[in-house]
């Protein structure tokens, strides 16, 4: 592989994985702060927290996924290897 | 003034415990219980006709690469499930071990010849349509009055 095209892939792995998980896991921070919370103050609604939480979660880290697939596939399925 | 402090966390113990319609902490958990199983339940059903498909349409190998994706999308949505479960009670933060489950299978994908990176993808994504059904149901009127 050329040189300037492993460097570049590299790069664009680490930016994929690291600027992807930034949103997400402020959300998530949030997110199961906020429910937490949430169960301290109405216990009895728990089973309805956590179940909004666990939907809300799955989709925030399917950014992430996303991602991280990126950044798997420039590091070990590079396309542009020639 | 010791007893009434004692007395006051005792009550607001005892509100936090039964709310107004006698349903404890441990009950309502039991809504949890069932949104997981029909989470379990809609995507292993998606799984099953999405794999006949691809076997129709493209090749049993095909086939077999979406099924693994998918039966791996569906242990990563039962640890997700999990680690929402014990959140705040065992543990104060979401682990981040189920990701190393598809890092995992990517890098096997990318280095086994006999595997394709796109089918595992898109069948490990399949827990999505569960979770996009569920959106959809919550967002649904219950009653059509």
């Amino acid at each position: 592989m050329d040189p300037l095209v492993a460097a570049a892939s590299v790069l664009a792995a680490a930016l994929a994985v690291g600027l992807a998980a930034i949103g997400p896991g402020i959300g998530q921070g949030n997110a199961s702060g906020q429910a937490v919370e949430g169960i301290a103050r109405q216990p009895e609604a728990e089973g309805k927290i956590r179940g909004t939480l666990l939907l809300t979660l799955a989709f925030m880290e399917s950014l992430t996924i996303y991602g991280l697939v990126i950044s798997l596939v420039l590091l070990f399925a590079n396309p542009f290897a020639g | 003034m010791s007893d009434s402090s004692h007395e006051s966390t005792t009550v607001a113990t005892d509100s936090s415990q039964v709310d107004s319609q006698g349903e404890t902490p441990k009950e309502s958990m039991q809504d949890y219980y069932s949104l997981q199983k029909e989470l379990y339940v809609v995507t292993l059903t998606t799984t099953a006709i999405i794999f006949v498909s691809v076997w129709i349409s493209y090749n049993l190998n095909t086939g077999l690469n979406y099924l693994l994706g998918a039966c791996t999308g569906v242990v990563y949505l039962r640890m997700l499930a999990k680690n929402v479960e014990q959140l705040g009670q065992q543990n104060r933060r979401l682990s981040k071990s189920r990701f190393a489950v598809f890092i995992g299978l990517i890098i096997l994908a990318t280095q086994l010849s006999q595997l394709q990176v796109l089918p595992i993808f898109l069948g490990f994504l399949t827990y999505k349509v569960a979770l996009l059904y569920q959106m959809v149901r919550a967002l649904m009127p219950s009653d059509p009055r």
